[in-house]
């Protein structure tokens, strides 16, 4: 659901309380909190490029690079349900309640296997964070996406249990829209940062 | 009330905001500046109170600097100490006075200005300000912890900044990033509520050509926070990562590079100036045309060159690396950038002069401190293009010349902004009237004890006296010690203000709802504006701001406005 | 201002353009007088770099002085004629802008600042002081940069160049080593010769800074920089680290001495024969006196052991610059 200005005649109908009513304003400023956040990724992203190519040090001994069959599946399945948060959304707007709740229940599972694919991969790696600029530079950029990753699946329990709570969507749909796009923006930083980190080693 | 004109802009309806307070039961006395009220107008208040409550201990700490400083040797405190002082002092001046009290200013104008009754997120709005208080008490903490606070000064650079002598995990260093963190997620918090109020709740018939230049400000210097605060969050959060968790983003053995900090630092820093300078700018052009009693000259210049200056502001950060071994093409590159600002910049001082220049000028206290500001920020102008002229720099740069252009720059013209605002709005905001003698006096002292203070560093930073120092040679000595006896009597400066502030408040003479016979959606309110301002009856904008001597009205059934606050007016002084 | 009618006398036009005119030339004999005077705001010229730059500043103080002075003088003659009386509610001319006066003072200064920044490129460039830069790793990149990409840059630079004088900044001392080994803490220069240097710096950041010299370059721990200048006059100047470096950043300053070439060449013979002895170094003395004091004040790292040199700065000697 896309930012609809009320019409003064459904108006008087709106629940007064929690500030619902604010709907086209939460958008406008969800957009634009959002296009801030994005210029954090684009810093780090920048910064990675910098080092990956003038730092004296970059791989530390021993270590070859990254593997990348097993962290693309995983991207696969990150990037995936962005079209899934997509059906959930439409099936809200179609007043299917029970659908809705379903895709978002797979999207918040598929945004779990990819934080727990990403554990796996953390475990298994050779270096760590001290490990010179190329060990920090890649921990702090997965666990910062990481962050927003596990930060989006808790937004969505939370819209999930208020989906429960009688006449909630009777004032519009705005945090599920919200957190829909926050999704949607985690997704493409992790492309984005796919092809950074996996795609250009050499 | 039907709308004749078409609308421009009908960006709102008044009655989607009519929902109740959202504090019901708000205390209606002082302690609701203790609460977590979401009433715009309280909380630019709380913001004001508090970052003046800032401003006296930055200008505390700076008085033992200046102490320690007119004398050549390090005597009166250590070194190390003087290191810190010098590191809150920035601090403290910069996000715990001037940014807190321009978002004051935000929330104080922004919304009657506009005709809106709140911000579009209070509660948003009322968490940004809280954090203020806590990031100011983390700040002020780092006094008490083992080693002192960061001696790392404000722009912390690596690797001096990660050294951490002492080896805690809980230092000075460690604070200082944690609480400039904290500044920067209430800053955006801000930005965004203040930007999408100013998008998207003006009065109906508001156009954007028809909003007040401090608007414009608002947005172009609230724009800045939004692309340059993220940057310099990443550069903290590596910072923060190298001082405390052992990686190498700026250590040299790792492979780090300690430059990319100072890119990260300045891409933010240099525009953070233009997002203190460009409130301030609007403030000046609010109140040229009250005080000259005309239109604000080239209006639509005016406001489109604050855009001219976000923009150019982002591409200029590198002019504070010249001397840090930037190739030669990359420095000439942002020498021109740099030196592109003075256009836009120059633009708003045309204006201002072009205001005046026929007026019927009333030399308020306000009206002082602006004319004033303006004086002191063209010359700041002139050493700002020394300094942006890459062989000049590369001699003084790094030196006081650049204290004396910067504090010329923060102090004498955006303090002096932020004062010439507080005397003219705070009949507005309080009901009261401030006392003109005391604020002429505050102006006089102000005025000789900056010139006293800045003028002489421009002096010794041209003779190659370093900045930060804590002890210097005997030619620096005559210099530092008219420096330090400028900076003593900015000190005495204040106690009138302050001491107009609290007694204006407490028994001044009852504002009316315009006291200065100025033009603009604020002062066709009561003084101070209910809680909501125009409530449900938000008046249509019919011409632009600032119909000086047009005989324009600024909006329809003007008088109806005027009569309504006047019988407001005149009703609580009969209720009080 | 061609509104400008300051009285309603007498053929007003011509009183306002004699005005105007007899302003403006105020204007400019009162801005040469500044820039004819700012050389007296610098310390001596000691380097070749230093007439080039003290020109351009005082071309930047002529132009910044007339626009100084005209604005505001422009400001204080509406102070003094422009006063509304103490009771005049009335309002000004009601003039919202001149577009051709908008579009000159956008032109004017943007000439003006192109013109500046393009004599600062052409000074910029007759300098030629920053040579390359190469990144290595450890903090004390002077080793390691001695062969390789360094030298090969050097080279280039000029073939005939003598091998640099290695500056190495530190928490809080300096230490320059001469290509025939010579260790000091004061830094020697020949006159009327390019000189080359090699800045490196093994803790933090610190800026070489010679005011006498107009020139400031900082040292980067990680980074080899090249380097080079040309005294010009035979004397003691003041080395300041001009980039803060922490505790006693403000102790952290020794001298250049700059000499005729023969009498440079003989102190670099002379000062092979001395021993090497710990330089003199203020910061050490500083924190002694702390520790004595009970290691009051608050955290710095110690200072790291002064440089072991054949000729230390002379604490006692006056610098003229």
């Amino acid at each position: 659901m896309t930012a609809t200005t009320p019409t003064p005649a459904d108006l008087p109908a709106q629940p007064a309380a929690h500030g619902h009513g604010h709907g086209d304003h939460t958008l406008t400023g969800f957009v634009i909190f959002l296009l801030s956040e994005s210029v954090i990724f684009l810093a780090l992203f920048a910064g990675y490029a910098i080092y990956k190519t003038s730092s004296p040090l970059w791989l530390p001994p021993g270590v070859e690079g990254l593997e990348v069959a097993m962290p693309l599946r995983f991207t696969v399945v990150l990037v995936s349900s962005s079209g899934v948060i997509y059906l959930a959304e439409r099936a809200l707007h179609r007043g299917r309640l029970g659908e809705f709740r379903a895709w978002w229940l797979l999207t918040m599972a598929m945004g779990t296997v990819f934080l727990v694919g990403q554990g796996l991969e953390w475990a298994g790696l050779p270096f760590g964070l001290g490990d010179g600029v190329y060990g920090a530079s890649f921990y702090l950029l997965t666990g910062f996406h990481g962050l927003h990753v596990l930060t989006g699946v808790l937004l969505m329990g939370l819209m999930l249990a208020r989906s429960f709570r009688p006449g909630n969507y009777d004032a519009g749909s705005v945090g599920v829209t919200a957190v829909s796009l926050f999704w949607h923006f985690v997704d493409v930083i992790w492309v984005v940062l796919f092809v950074l980190i996996y795609v250009w080693q050499r | 009330m039907t709308s004749t004109a078409p609308a421009p802009a009908p960006s709102f309806d008044p009655r989607v905001l009519k929902a109740p307070h959202p504090v019901p039961g708000a205390p209606n006395n002082w302690r609701r500046f203790l609460s977590f009220n979401t009433d715009a107008k309280v909380i630019g208040l709380q913001y004001m109170i508090t970052s003046l409550f800032f401003l006296l201990v930055g200008g505390l700490l700076s008085m033992i600097m200046r102490g320690e400083l007119i004398t050549p040797a390090a005597d009166l405190v250590d070194p190390t100490v003087y290191n810190g002082l010098y590191t809150m002092h920035g601090t403290v001046m910069l996000f715990l006075f001037l940014f807190p009290i321009l978002n004051g200013f935000n929330n104080l104008l922004i919304p009657p200005m506009i005709g809106a009754p709140d911000m579009a997120f209070p509660r948003l709005n009322a968490a940004a300000f809280w954090m203020v208080p806590v990031f100011g008490v983390i700040l002020m903490a780092s006094f008490l912890v083992p080693g002192g606070p960061s001696g790392a000064g404000w722009w912390a650079y690596p690797p001096q900044s990660i050294q951490n002598p002492l080896g805690h995990f809980l230092n000075g260093q460690f604070l200082w990033i944690l609480a400039v963190a904290l500044s920067g997620i209430s800053s955006i918090m801000g930005a965004v509520n203040f930007i999408t109020t100013i998008i998207r709740m003006r009065a109906p018939g508001m156009g954007w050509f028809r909003m007040p230049i401090f608007c414009w400000t608002a947005v172009a210097a609230q724009a800045i926070q939004l692309i340059g605060l993220p940057v310099l969050t990443a550069g903290a959060v590596l910072l923060l990562f190298d001082l405390s968790f052992g990686t190498s983003f700026y250590r040299p053995e790792g492979g780090g590079d300690p430059m990319l900090y100072q890119h990260f630092f300045w891409f933010y820093s240099h525009p953070a100036v233009y997002v203190m300078v460009l409130p301030v700018f609007g403030i000046f052009s609010e109140l040229f045309p009250v005080y000259a009693r005309k239109p604000l000259f080239g209006y639509h210049v005016v406001a489109i060159a604050s855009f001219a200056i976000t923009f150019l502001s982002l591409i200029v950060w590198v002019h504070h690396m010249f001397y840090s071994g930037t190739p030669q093409w990359m420095r000439n590159l942002f020498m021109v950038t740099t030196m592109l600002i003075a256009v836009p910049t120059g633009i708003k001082v045309f204006a201002w002069i072009g205001t005046l220049w026929g007026g019927k000028l009333r030399l308020t206290t306000a009206m002082l401190f602006c004319l004033g500001g303006v004086f002191n920020f063209i010359f700041a102008g002139i050493t700002g293009i020394m300094l942006a002229t890459v062989p000049v720099d590369i001699h003084v740069g790094n030196t006081y010349f650049v204290v004396g252009h910067f504090h010329t720059v923060i102090f004498s013209t955006i303090t002096y902004g932020v004062f010439a605002g507080i005397y003219h709005w705070f009949p507005k905001f309080t009901g009261r009237m401030m006392y003109e003698g005391l604020g002429k006096l505050h102006f006089v002292l102000t005025f000789i004890g900056s010139q006293l203070t800045f003028l002489p560093m421009h002096a010794a930073g041209l003779l190659g006296m370093p900045r930060r120092v804590a002890s210097y040679d005997p030619e620096f000595a005559f210099a530092n010690v008219l420096a330090s006896l400028g900076a003593f009597l900015l000190g005495v400066a204040t106690i009138p203000f302050l001491l107009n502030l609290v007694s204006s408040w407490v028994r001044g003479e009852k504002a009316p709802p315009n006291p200065w016979h100025a033009i603009g959606l604020e002062w066709l309110l009561p003084s101070p504006p209910p809680a909501e301002n125009f409530e449900d009856d938000v008046p249509t904008v019919i011409s632009g701001p600032y119909g000086y001597g047009l005989g324009r009205p600024l909006v329809e059934d003007e008088q109806r406005y005027v009569a309504k606050a006047a019988s407001a007016a005149s009703a609580a002084t009969g209720g009080a | 201002m061609t509104t400008a009618s300051p009285s309603p006398g007498r053929s007003p036009r011509l009183w306002g353009v004699l005005l105007v005119l007899l302003a403006v030339l105020a204007d400019l004999a009162a801005s040469f007088w500044m820039a004819a005077a700012s050389h007296h705001w610098l310390p001596v010229p000691a380097s070749a770099a230093a007439a080039p730059v003290d020109n351009l500043f005082a071309l930047e103080v002529g132009i910044g002085s007339f626009i100084f002075f005209g604005c505001s003088g422009v400001m204080l003659w509406t102070l003094l004629f422009n006063r509304a009386p103490k009771y005049d509610l009335d309002n000004g001319d009601p003039i919202e802008g001149n577009l051709k006066l908008e579009i000159v003072w956008t032109l004017i200064p943007l000439v003006i600042v192109m013109l500046i920044a393009w004599k600062a490129i052409d000074v910029s460039t007759t300098l030629s002081t920053l040579g390359g830069k190469v990144r290595v790793t450890g903090g004390h990149g002077a080793m390691h940069g001695a062969e390789g990409p360094a030298a090969a840059l050097e080279a280039a630079d000029d073939p005939a160049a003598a091998e640099p004088i290695e500056v190495i900044g530190r928490q809080w001392s300096w230490e320059f080593i001469y290509p025939n080994g010579v260790h000091s803490s004061e830094l020697h220069l020949p006159e009327g010769q390019r000189s080359y240097l090699r800045l490196s710096a093994t803790d933090v950041i610190h800026g070489f800074f010679v005011p006498a010299f107009r020139l400031k370059q900082d040292l980067i721990p990680g980074s080899v920089i090249d380097y080079s200048l040309i005294p010009t006059r035979a004397g003691r100047y003041r080395l300041r680290d001009s980039m803060f470096s922490g505790g006693y950043f403000s102790s952290n300053q020794t001298d250049v001495v700059v000499e005729p070439p023969e009498q440079y060449a003989a102190w670099l013979e002379q000062a092979l024969a001395q021993p090497l002895r710990p330089a003199a170094n203020a910061a050490t003395d500083l924190y002694a006196q702390r520790l004595a004091r009970g290691d009051r004040g608050w955290a710095t790292v110690p200072p790291a052991p002064p440089p072991l040199v054949h000729v230390s700065a002379d604490p006692a000697a006056s610098h003229e610059g």
